[in-house]
C-alpha cells in the first residue's frame, strides 16, 4: 500500500478554560490517501472542523494543548514551526471555509487577493500572478474572469465567491485541500454546483478533498470515505454504502432519519432527541448514550471502542452486531 | 459621487445657517441684561449709549442683527473680506485675529494629533497582538489613568513639575517660529501637545485594540494564514487596514471639534488660539466674537463630516456602493 | 528668550534649596534689594489676563485706569498732568505742557500757554502745538469717535455738543498762534483744571488722528509725545499720508504691548518731579492663565502684575511670609464698596428704615469677607480720603471696631412707620424684600452676612443671587425699582469729589435704562412719569414734609463753580446731606489696588490718579531689552 498522505493518531486537542478543559478532539485517528474524498459529517461541536483546523496548524498553540501525531507526507506537522508549517500551507495544503463573504478580505480585490497567495510561496512578478489568478477563476467556471478578478468580494454573488475560494486554495496545485463546510452558507441550487466544481477539480489537479459538512446528504454522491463524528471522536467510518445502507451506530440512524426525503411526508422531520454534550464535562460510558434511544446500563459506565465491522467499516457501540442489524432492517430502512 | 458632494455642501451651508441663527437666539433670550449698558461703563449719558448701540449695530432688534452678520460675513464689511466685525471687549477687527488665532489652534491640534496617533494606535497595536500579557494589562491600566486625568489637572501638573520645579522645559506661551526659530518654537508646544494627547491616546489605544482585537479574529484573518502568509502580512496588510479604518472617521470629528478650540489647554499654557477667545467672549458677553468663533468651529466640524464621509469611501469598498 | 531661560534656571535652583532663604539672599542688600538705589535700564515685564478697553486705546475714547496710566506716565503730554505718587498729591492736577495760565474773575476763560520744546515721536517731525490740543476736542465732539467721558467737555465749552459727525473746529475754543489757548465756559466750572488733566484733551496730531473716522481707530497709531513710544512707531511710514500708514506693532489688544524709549524725546522738556523715566521698557503679554502669570512672577521671567487680583493662594504666601511681605503693595483705589436703597420701595421709602440700615451694618465682617486690609478699608463716608480729605475724619454712624450699631439701629427703626409695635424690629409686610447680590466670588460669602445684618433689626432679605452684570443692568433700570443691591462699587474718574458724586448722587442723570442714580435721589415727578414709576413716587414723597424727594442737585451746582479749600468744603457739607438725609447708598469699604512684585523691581511707586503703577517712576535691576509681545 503506498504510503498514506495524511495519517492522523490518536489526536487530541483540549483547551483550558475558566470553566474547565474543553475536549475538542478526543483521541482521532484516520488516514487519508492521495487523490481521495473523505467526507466528515457531525453536529456543531463534534470536532470535525478543529481536527482539521490542527492539521493546517492554525490553531493556536498558546491557547490549545495538542497531543498526538499528524503526518502529512512522513512529516508530523504538529512538531513543526510556523515558519515551516507556513511553507506547506498554499503549495501543498489548502484550506477553504464556509462563509465566503467573511472569509475574503472586504477591502482588497479578488484577483489581487490570489495572486497574493501565488506571491507568498513562488517568485514570479505579480503581473504573472495576476494573469494566474485570472486563468484559475476561469477554471471555476467564473464568467468574464479579467474583470471579475477586479472585483472586490461584495460584488460576487455567494456562490460564485465560494468558486473564487476555491479558485484561490487550487492556485498552488495541492496535495490537499479541506473543504470545511462549503456549501452550507449556500442555496441549495447552488450547493450541487460547487459540490459538482470540488469533484471535477479534484480529478484535474489529483487533489486529496477532506469534506467536512453537517449535512448527510452533502457526502453522499461525493465522498469515497465517510467519518461520523460525535463528541470529538469517531463514531463510525465507511465508505458511503456502508454508511448509507449498513449503518451501524445509533447516532447515524439518528442522523439518516433527520433527513428530508423526497416523496415522504415531511411535515416534521425527525431529529435527533436531546442536545449535543458538553465537551468540558463529557458524560461516563459512551458520550452518545444520554440522547441514544437504544441506550442499556452498560452504555453508561463503559466507553465502547471503535471497532471493525469488516476491511473497510468500523463503528463505536456496545450494542451487538445481530441488534443492530436486526435494528437497521427493521426501523431505519423501512421508514417511510 | 459630484451630485453627492454637492448635496452635502448645500446641507453644510443651511447647517451653519441654523447654528449661527440659534447662537443669536441663546444670546438674546439669557437674561444678561444690555450689552450696550455693559460696554459703556460708568459715565451712561443717553447719548453716550446710542453711540455705542450704533458702533457695535445693538441698535436692531436680534434677529436682523443676525441678518446683518450673515451679510457682512458673506460680503465684507468696513474692515474688509470677510466681514466679521468688532469684538465687543477689544474693540479690535476679528477678521484681523481670526486668522492668526486659528492658526494657533491648528497647531496645537495637528501636533496633539500626529502625538496621540503615534503613540495611541502603537500602543494599541502592540496590545491587540499579544492580549492578556503583563504589557497589554499594564498599557491598558494607563489608558484608564490617562482618560481619567482632565487636562486641567494634568496641565498645570505638568508645567508645575517641568517647568516651575525642575525647569527643564519652557513656561507657557506661544512663540512663533518665524519670529523666534525652532528651537523656541518646538519647546513651547512639547507641554501642550503632550498634555492634550494623553487623553486621545489613551482613547485611541483601546479603540485600536479593540477594534484590531475583534478584526484578527475575523474569518478573513483565519484565511490569510490558511493561505500560508507570513505573520507580519496577516497583521500588516489584513488585519491594520481592516481594524483601524473606523479610527479614521472618529479621527477627523476629533480632530475638526478640536480646530474648534482646545479650550482648556489654550488657558492653561495660555496659547492664543480660538479657545482661549471664545473664553474671553463668554465671558464678557462679546456677541460678535462669539457668532463668529461659533461659525469657524461649525464649519470644521461640518467640512470634517463631509470630508470623513468621503474618505471612508475610498478606504472601504462596501461603502461605494451607497 | 533663552537668556531668560538661564536666569530662570539659575534662579530656580536657588528657590529648589529652600524657598525662603532664597528671598532673603536677594533682599539683603546686593542690587536686586528694593532698597538699592533705582538705576535707569531694564524692562518691566508683566502680564495680565486680558487687556480690556473702550476703545482699542484711542485717548479719546480709552477710559480704564490702566490705559491712562500708560499714557500719562509714558506716552502722551496733555495741558496738565499728574505726579504720579501716591496720596493726594497724587490726585492733584500739575501743569505739564501749561507754563503760564490765566483765569478770568467770573470763571468762564480759562487761557494757556505752552512751551515749544516738546516734539511729537515717529513717525512725525515738529513739536506739539496747541492747534494739536484743539483737535483733540475736535474729535471730543465727534460723536463717531465715542468720547465716553465727553459729558465732562459737551455742555460746559462753548460750541461742544458731541454730537457733530466730523472734526471741525470747537467756537468755544481760540487758537491765536501755535502756544498759546483760551476756552470759553458756558458757565463757571471749579474742577476744569482736573478735565484737563484727562488722556482725551491731550493733544493729538491731526495728520495721522484723522486719518481715523471710527471709535478707537487712532489707538493702533498713537502718536508718542511722551518719554516713551510703543515698540515700531519708528517704523511707521506716513509719507503717503493715511493710505501708507500701517497699525504699529507695539500695540494688539488681543495679545499685549510694548513701549519703548521715544528717539525723538528731549529730557529737558519733563518735570523731573513729574517722570523719572527709569524703566528702558513696559512690556504687558496677554496670559489668560492668572496662576501661570503669579508663577512667572515668583521665578523671575516677571517683573510683577499689572492688573490682576492675585490668586488667594498667593496672596496668602506673600501676606504672612516676611521676607515676601515687600513685595506686596495695596494702595486705596479711590473706589467705594456700596449698597444700594431705593428713595421708592418699601421699606426703603422710609428714612428711618434707611437711617437704621446704616447704623446695622457690620462693615468689619464684609471687609473680612472680602479678603481683608490688603483689599478693603471700611468705609465711613460717600468719597474715599484721597479724592475728598475734606470727609477724611467724617463718620456720622460711628460704632465700635466697625461691626455696626445694633441699639442705635433699632432705635432708629422705632420711629419707622414699618415697625408698627415699635419693637425695633421692622414687622410690615413690606419688611420682606429682594435683595439683588453678586452670585460669584468672595460675594456668595458675603452676602449671608448682609443678610443677618438686616434680620437684627427685623428685616427678611431674600437674596437674590445673580451675575454681577445683572446686578448692574437691573439696578440701572429704573422701572425695576430694585429695592436693594449689594456688591457695586465706584470709581473716580479723577481726584475731584464731582467725578466721585455726580453720576451717583445727581437726579438730572436718572434716565430710564441706564440711571447709575440708582437710589433715585433727587427724582423729579416728570422724571418718575417718564419711566412709569409714577405710583411709587407719589407714595414714597408722603415721608417729606415738602413732598419732594431729597436732591443735592442745587447744591452740586455750587459746588462746582467754587474752587480750592471752599470747593471742598462745599462738596464735604454735600456729602453730608447724602449720608444722613438721601442715604441711597451704604459705602461699606473703600477698595485697594494690590499688585505684587519681583525682587527685580528696585522702587516701586504707586500712581494714585490712575490706581495703578507708577511707570514713570518705576526701576528695575534687570537689564532686559524690551520685546515685542503684541
Amino acid at each position: 500500500m503506498p504510503e498514506p498522505l495524511l495519517e492522523v493518531k490518536d489526536l487530541r486537542v483540549q483547551f483550558p478554560t475558566d470553566d474547565g478543559v474543553v475536549k475538542a478532539v478526543d483521541g482521532l485517528s484516520f488516514t487519508m490517501a492521495a487523490g481521495e474524498t473523505l467526507g466528515i459529517v457531525g453536529e456543531s461541536g463534534s470536532g470535525k472542523s478543529v481536527s482539521f483546523l490542527t492539521v493546517m496548524g492554525l490553531i493556536n498553540k498558546k491557547s490549545a494543548i495538542i497531543e498526538g501525531e499528524v503526518l502529512f507526507q512522513g512529516q508530523d506537522l504538529v512538531q513543526m514551526s510556523n515558519d515551516e508549517l507556513r511553507e506547506i500551507r498554499g503549495p501543498k495544503i489548502a484550506m477553504i471555509f464556509q462563509d465566503p463573504m467573511t472569509s475574503l478580505h472586504p477591502f482588497y480585490k479578488v484577483g489581487d487577493q490570489i495572486s497574493e497567495m501565488i506571491l507568498a510561496h513562488e517568485d514570479i512578478s505579480k503581473k504573472e500572478a495576476f494573469n494566474r489568478s485570472v486563468e484559475m477563476l476561469k477554471r471555476v467556471n467564473i464568467p468574464q474572469p479579467e474583470e471579475r478578478a477586479k472585483q472586490f468580494p461584495h460584488e460576487f454573488s455567494g456562490g460564485m465567491r465560494q468558486r473564487a475560494m476555491i479558485a484561490m486554495a487550487l492556485s498552488l496545485n495541492p496535495d490537499l485541500l479541506i473543504a470545511d463546510e462549503p456549501t452550507t452558507a449556500l442555496d441549495v441550487t447552488v450547493q450541487a454546483q460547487i459540490l459538482d466544481l470540488i469533484d471535477r477539480l479534484q480529478s484535474e489537479f489529483n487533489t486529496a478533498v477532506a469534506l467536512i459538512t453537517h449535512d448527510l446528504g452533502v457526502v453522499a454522491e461525493h465522498c469515497d470515505h465517510i467519518q461520523v463524528m460525535y463528541a470529538g471522536k469517531i463514531v463510525e467510518e465507511g465508505t458511503a454504502d456502508d454508511i448509507y445502507y449498513r449503518p451501524m451506530m445509533p447516532y447515524t440512524w439518528g442522523l439518516l432519519r433527520s433527513l428530508p426525503r423526497l416523496g415522504h411526508d415531511t411535515d416534521r422531520l425527525t431529529p435527533i432527541a436531546g442536545a449535543p454534550p458538553s465537551l468540558i464535562f463529557l458524560p461516563d460510558g459512551c458520550s452518545f448514550s444520554p440522547r441514544c434511544p437504544y441506550v442499556f446500563d452498560e452504555c453508561r459506565v463503559i466507553e465502547p471502542d471503535l471497532l471493525p465491522i469488516d476491511g473497510h467499516h468500523a463503528a463505536r457501540c456496545l450494542l451487538s452486531l445481530e441488534d443492530r442489524e436486526r435494528i437497521v432492517a427493521q426501523e431505519i430502512l423501512a421508514t417511510p | 459621487m459630484l451630485r453627492y458632494i454637492i448635496r452635502r455642501v448645500l446641507w453644510a451651508i443651511l447647517v451653519l445657517l441654523i447654528v449661527v441663527l440659534i447662537t443669536y437666539m441663546i444670546f438674546f433670550l439669557l437674561p444678561s441684561g444690555d450689552p450696550a449698558v455693559r460696554l459703556a461703563g460708568k459715565n451712561q449719558t443717553p447719548q453716550l449709549l446710542e453711540q455705542i448701540r450704533q458702533q457695535f449695530g445693538l441698535n436692531h432688534p436680534w434677529y436682523i442683527q443676525y441678518l446683518l452678520f450673515l451679510k457682512h460675513a458673506v460680503l465684507g464689511d468696513q474692515y474688509g473680506w470677510p466681514g466679521l466685525g468688532l469684538s465687543f471687549i477689544s474693540k479690535v477687527p476679528l477678521k484681523g485675529i481670526i486668522f492668526s488665532r486659528i492658526a494657533v489652534t491648528a497647531q496645537l491640534a495637528i501636533g496633539a494629533a500626529i502625538v496621540w496617533l503615534l503613540v495611541g494606535i502603537s500602543v494599541g497595536i502592540l496590545s491587540a497582538l499579544r492580549p492578556h500579557t503583563v504589557g497589554d494589562r499594564t498599557a491598558m491600566g494607563l489608558a484608564v489613568l490617562a482618560i481619567s486625568m482632565p487636562v486641567f489637572f494634568l496641565g498645570p501638573l505638568a508645567l508645575y513639575i517641568f517647568w516651575f520645579k525642575l525647569g527643564w522645559l519652557p513656561g507657557t506661551g506661544y512663540y512663533a517660529l518665524g519670529q523666534y526659530g525652532f528651537g523656541t518654537w518646538f519647546s513651547h508646544w512639547i507641554l501642550p501637545w503632550v498634555v492634550l494627547a494623553v487623553l486621545y491616546a489613551a482613547f485611541y489605544a483601546r479603540l485600536s485594540r479593540s477594534n484590531l482585537m475583534e478584526t484578527m479574529s475575523e474569518d478573513y484573518i483565519r484565511t490569510a494564514r490558511a493561505k500560508g502568509l507570513t505573520e507580519k502580512r496577516v497583521v500588516l496588510k489584513h488585519g491594520l487596514r481592516a481594524g483601524l479604518t473606523p479610527i479614521v472617521t472618529v479621527f477627523g470629528l476629533d480632530l475638526a471639534a478640536l480646530l474648534g478650540g482646545a479650550i482648556i489647554t489654550e488657558s492653561i499654557f495660555n496659547l492664543p488660539g480660538i479657545g482661549q477667545l471664545t473664553v474671553q467672549a463668554v465671558g464678557g458677553q462679546d456677541l460678535n466674537t462669539i457668532a463668529v468663533i461659533t461659525l469657524v468651529a461649525a464649519t470644521f466640524v461640518v467640512f470634517a463630516n463631509l470630508v470623513v464621509d468621503i474618505l471612508y469611501a475610498f478606504l472601504d469598498p462596501r461603502v461605494r456602493f451607497d | 528668550m533663552r537668556k531668560r531661560w538661564v536666569t530662570g534656571i539659575a534662579m530656580l535652583a536657588c528657590m529648589a534649596v529652600v524657598a525662603a532663604a532664597c528671598s532673603s539672599n536677594s533682599s539683603s542688600g546686593s542690587s536686586g534689594g528694593p532698597s538699592g538705589t533705582p538705576q535707569k535700564g531694564g524692562t518691566y515685564r508683566t502680564a495680565t489676563q486680558t487687556l480690556s478697553n473702550t476703545s482699542n486705546f484711542d485717548p479719546t475714547g480709552e477710559y480704564y485706569g490702566y490705559a491712562w496710566a500708560i499714557f500719562q506716565n509714558m506716552l502722551i503730554r496733555g495741558l496738565y498732568n499728574y505726579n504720579h505718587v501716591p496720596g493726594d498729591e497724587g490726585n492733584t492736577p500739575q501743569p505739564d505742557l501749561v507754563t503760564d495760565s490765566k483765569v478770568s474773575d467770573d470763571g468762564l476763560t480759562y487761557s494757556f500757554t505752552i512751551r515749544d520744546d516738546v516734539k511729537w515721536g515717529p513717525p512725525l517731525d515738529r513739536t506739539v502745538t496747541t492747534g494739536d490740543i484743539e483737535y483733540a476736542f475736535e474729535r471730543i465732539n465727534n460723536s463717531n469717535l465715542a468720547a465716553y467721558y465727553g459729558n465732562y467737555y459737551c455742555g460746559v465749552i462753548k460750541g461742544m455738543t458731541c454730537s457733530e459727525t466730523t472734526n471741525h473746529p470747537v467756537s468755544g475754543i481760540d487758537v491765536p498762534d501755535d502756544t498759546h489757548i483760551t476756552f470759553h465756559l458756558e458757565s463757571p466750572t471749579g474742577d476744569f483744571l482736573y478735565r484737563l488733566a484727562m488722556p482725551a484733551t491731550y493733544p493729538q496730531p491731526k495728520e495721522v488722528a484723522g486719518c481715523f473716522d471710527s471709535a478707537g481707530g487712532y489707538g493702533s497709531d498713537l502718536v508718542s509725545s511722551g518719554a516713551y513710544m510703543y515698540y515700531g512707531a519708528d517704523k511707521l511710514d506716513i509719507s503717503g499720508g493715511c493710505k501708507t500708514l500701517k497699525p504699529v506693532a507695539g500695540i494688539n489688544p488681543d495679545k499685549g504691548m510694548t513701549i519703548v524709549r521715544n528717539p525723538n524725546f528731549d529730557p529737558s522738556t519733563e518735570d523731573p518731579t513729574m517722570f523719572s523715566n527709569y524703566l528702558d521698557g513696559l512690556q504687558v503679554e496677554i496670559n489668560s492663565n492668572v496662576d501661570d502669570i503669579f508663577q512667572k512672577i515668583q521665578n523671575g521671567d516677571l517683573d510683577g502684575s499689572f492688573a490682576d487680583t492675585p490668586p488667594p493662594t498667593v496672596e496668602q504666601q506673600y501676606a504672612t511670609d516676611p521676607n515676601l511681605q515687600q513685595y506686596i503693595h495695596s494702595d486705596p483705589g479711590d473706589r467705594t464698596w456700596y449698597i444700594t436703597m431705593n428713595l421708592l420701595a418699601p421699606p426703603f421709602d422710609d428714612p428711618h428704615v434707611r437711617k437704621a440700615v446704616q447704623w446695622v451694618v457690620d462693615k468689619a465682617a464684609l471687609v473680612k469677607g472680602y479678603g481683608g486690609s490688603l483689599h478693603a478699608d471700611p468705609a465711613t463716608t460717600i468719597d474715599p480720603p484721597s479724592v475728598l480729605p475734606a470727609t477724611a475724619n467724617y463718620n456720622p454712624y460711628p460704632s465700635d471696631g466697625f461691626a455696626g450699631d445694633v441699639t442705635q439701629a433699632q432705635n432708629e427703626m422705632k420711629q419707622s412707620v414699618y415697625d408698627t409695635n415699635q419693637d425695633g424690629m421692622c414687622d410690615a409686610p413690606e419688611c420682606k424684600f429682594v435683595l439683588l447680590a453678586n452670585n460669584t466670588s468672595p460675594w456668595t460669602n458675603m452676602n449671608p452676612i448682609l443678610q443677618q445684618d438686616l434680620a437684627k433689626i427685623g428685616l427678611t432679605a431674600q437674596l437674590q443671587e445673580v451675575k454681577p452684570d445683572v446686578v448692574n443692568s437691573q439696578t440701572v433700570t429704573v422701572d425695576k425699582l430694585i429695592p436693594m443691591s449689594f456688591g457695586q462699587g465706584w470709581a473716580k474718574d479723577f481726584g475731584s469729589p464731582y467725578g466721585f458724586d455726580f453720576f451717583v448722587f445727581n437726579g438730572t442723570t436718572i434716565s430710564c435704562t441706564g440711571s447709575y442714580d440708582q437710589g433715585l435721589l433727587g427724582m423729579t415727578e416728570d422724571q418718575a412719569k417718564e419711566c412709569g414709576v409714577e405710583d411709587a413716587y407719589n407714595k414714597a414723597i408722603q415721608f417729606y414734609p415738602d413732598h419732594k424727594l431729597p436732591s443735592i442737585d442745587d447744591q452740586m451746582a455750587k459746588c462746582v463753580q467754587e474752587e480750592g479749600d471752599a470747593q471742598q468744603q462745599c462738596y464735604a457739607d454735600m456729602d453730608k446731606v447724602i449720608m444722613e438725609e438721601g442715604m441711597t447708598w451704604v459705602p461699606w469699604s473703600w477698595g485697594k489696588n494690590l499688585i505684587i512684585t519681583s525682587p527685580s523691581v528696585t522702587q516701586y511707586v504707586y500712581d494714585q490718579n490712575a490706581g495703578d503703577p507708577a511707570w514713570s517712576h518705576i526701576a528695575v535691576s534687570n537689564t532686559a531689552t524690551p520685546e515685542n509681545v503684541a
